[in-house]
């Protein structure tokens, strides 16, 4: 045991004291964040006070959603709706079937369907409607910031926790004798290679998770920018995040033999992926979801991001099981395929 | 009788194409200072990574302390130390924070690593860096601290490879100092080098690889004992004709006539007398010569006699 808190000791000083680990995995989220509430900020405010919802006359519908505070009702028979649409007076218009129409895809049009699906699930529960208070679930009264910015945040987030690759790298890169000159001495010494991993692993997600607690408190307490409501939800897909990330830094790590190979997929992969999930601007996620769907839900970012956002900003964690099945199966996955390079004791070349 | 530490028996190792090991033989007895000499690339530190089963061999086999090597011995690696022909150190810990790293890998008790840590740190003379990133120290330096942390476990078997290439004179008489003193102290070391003169000093057995091979073996006087030539009589003339050098052939015991520069070079094997009876024929020529010395043959002769190249091309 003591030989694996000194492992972890001394891993964890050589990984924190690398000058560019602490700027891209500490200080380069912080400007990140900086740079998109300056950038954005002031860009995007459609609040829920805005949604505006069309449904039939005399709709069965409509006494539920009046008691949600930031949907405004109008009634709208089907001849006036193309015009309604056109002329932005409606955001969603919702048929007595709960079947939704919209004539594009956006924050305003995400939210409705949250909110339409989470009735249909009550429906599907048979409970009542009629007094249920699954409308103050959403978000009401939570004194958050409700615009674009939030998705970027969650995104911003969910690539950092995904920045463990980086010591993921490291770390394997320390342990494979045809990869490094200080693994050869490691890999001559009673030292297994395995409790060199492991404490690799614990001491990268350990320092990943110390650099998202930073970032988050930044973003809390300077940016004023409060974006977690449910932290035990949070802090599961978090740490699945992070956990993905060593792993796949593991991966890239064993994988690949040239130093420079190695750090610049790590760094392509996150960015893209991050990409993917809005964090350059939420419209790019709004096409992924309506062009390519089946992206967003196998995009590990995406997934982080999508359920930090309906976890914490729409109360919902209807696709929190499948995110975290989806998160564990690509850490197994990953592990899998790294221990297929580590299991080789001996190399053909150093 | 001295316990065989290292026994390698015909290991062959290819990278792809190339042999890298051609049927490779090695023994190693305790308390020795073996040392593996051949130019560069002709399978010195594979050897020591197929002996130390860092790399995949095809054919042959290793012992260690009288048992079979393999990635998992790990009682037999608690009694080796590595010293890697590259600086292996942890670039953010410093150097005290390195050395007890690789020290902890194998002492357990805090005390006893304390002690062995101090005592490795004032036998490479990195009193005064302790606290220095590696970064931060001279090459020369850089290579004590590579080798402390090889070291300070204090290991039955050594295994330096290349310790003083591109290290100043200073420590390089350090490290060579430094190895010495280790032997004296009961460990064995089986040390690789490209310089002659290090080997020639240093090692009590050696071992001379070419192209993978292990083309002999034994002390410096056995090696040179091996070779044709006994002695080199180095003479400088001031003019001298080509029928003079072919009439020099027919001197006692001449083997081989090489002209270097100026310098004419005369081979002669075992006999007697090889210097006056060239200065007799100088007398009788009248002949006349700047410089005139005898040399014993060095360990480069003998490489060269059996390889037919120069150890230093």
């Amino acid at each position: 045991m003591s030989h694996f808190i000194r492992n972890c000791i001394y891993q964890g000083k050589n990984l924190f004291r690398e000058g560019s680990y602490t700027f891209w995995v500490i200080l380069y989220p912080i400007i990140l964040a900086t740079f998109f509430y300056a950038a954005f900020g002031g860009m995007m405010d459609p609040s829920f006070e805005d949604l505006k919802v069309g449904v039939e006359e005399n709709s069965g519908i409509t006494h539920v959603l009046e008691e949600i505070d930031f949907i405004n009702i109008y009634e709208v028979s089907k001849d006036e709706l193309v015009q309604k649409f056109e002329n932005d007076e409606i955001d969603a218009f919702v048929d007595d079937n709960l079947n939704l129409t919209v004539n594009k895809s956006g924050i305003n049009q995400t939210i409705i369907k949250e909110v339409v699906e989470q009735i249909k699930q009550t429906i599907k529960l048979n409970r009542p409607i009629d007094g249920s208070e699954f409308s103050v679930s959403y978000v009401l009264g939570r004194d958050q910031e409700s615009n674009s910015l939030t998705v970027i945040f969650y995104s911003l987030i969910a690539m950092v926790s995904t920045y463990g690759v980086f010591a993921g790298v490291e770390t394997a890169s320390l342990i494979q004798a045809n990869l490094s000159n200080i693994a050869i001495r490691i890999n001559s010494t009673p030292l297994k290679k395995q409790n060199f991993l492991i404490a690799g692993v614990m001491v990268s997600l350990l320092l990943n998770l110390f650099a998202n607690a930073a970032l988050l408190l930044f973003i809390n307490y300077i940016l004023k920018i409060h974006l977690f409501n449910n932290i035990k939800y949070s802090t599961i897909i978090i740490l699945l995040g992070n956990l993905f990330g060593v792993i796949l830094g593991i991966f890239i790590g064993v994988s690949n033999k040239k130093s420079s190979t190695k750090t610049l997929m790590a760094i392509a992969i996150t960015l893209l992926l991050s990409f993917f999930s809005g964090m350059m601007g939420p419209w790019i996620k709004v096409m992924i979801d309506k062009h390519v769907p089946f992206l967003s839900r196998v995009n590990p970012i995406s997934i982080m991001s999508n359920n930090l956002y309906r976890i914490n900003f729409l109360g919902s964690t209807k696709s929190l099981g499948e995110g975290v099945i989806i998160l564990i199966g690509y850490c197994i996955m990953l592990l899998f395929a790294s221990y297929l390079f580590l299991r080789r004791k001996s190399y053909d070349s150093i | 009788m001295k316990e065989m530490i290292v026994k390698v028996k015909n290991v062959v190792k290819r990278y792809s194409e190339k042999l890298a090991l051609d049927h490779f033989n090695m023994e190693v007895k305790e308390g020795e200072i073996l040392g593996l000499l051949g130019p560069n690339g002709c399978g010195k530190t594979t050897a020591i990574n197929c002996i130390l089963s860092l790399l995949n061999f095809d054919k042959g086999e290793i012992q260690l302390f009288g048992q079979k090597m393999t990635p998992n011995s790990y009682d037999i690696k608690r009694q080796i130390g590595l010293v890697p022909q590259e600086v292996s150190v942890f670039e953010n810990l410093t150097v005290r924070e390195n050395i007890d790293y690789f020290c902890g890998l194998y002492v357990d008790d805090k005390n006893t690593r304390r002690r062995y840590v101090d005592e490795a740190i004032e036998f490479v003379g990195l009193k005064d860096y302790v606290k220095y990133y590696p970064k931060k120290l001279s090459g020369g330096l850089k290579r004590r601290l590579n080798i402390a942390c090889g070291i300070v476990h204090k290991p039955k078997l050594i295994f330096l490879d290349e310790p003083t290439v591109a290290v100043d004179a200073q420590s390089r008489n350090f490290i060579l100092e430094g190895i010495r003193k280790l032997n004296q102290e009961g460990s064995t070391i089986i040390y690789t080098t490209h310089y002659l003169e290090e080997a020639e000093m240093l090692c009590s057995r050696i071992i001379i690889m070419d192209n993978g091979k292990d083309l002999v073996s034994g002390t410096t006087e056995e090696l040179k004992a091996m070779i044709t030539t006994s002695e080199k009589i180095v003479v400088s003339f001031l003019s001298l004709e080509d029928e003079m050098i072919d009439s020099m052939h027919k001197i006692p015991h001449v083997v081989d006539i090489e002209k270097k520069g100026e310098d004419l070079i005369i081979k002669f094997e075992n006999g007697n007398n090889n210097l006056s009876n060239l200065i007799s024929f100088i007398t009788e020529h009248k002949l006349t010569y700047r410089k005139l010395y005898s040399q014993l043959p060095t360990l480069n002769d003998v490489f060269l006699e059996l390889t037919g190249r120069e150890l230093r091309d």
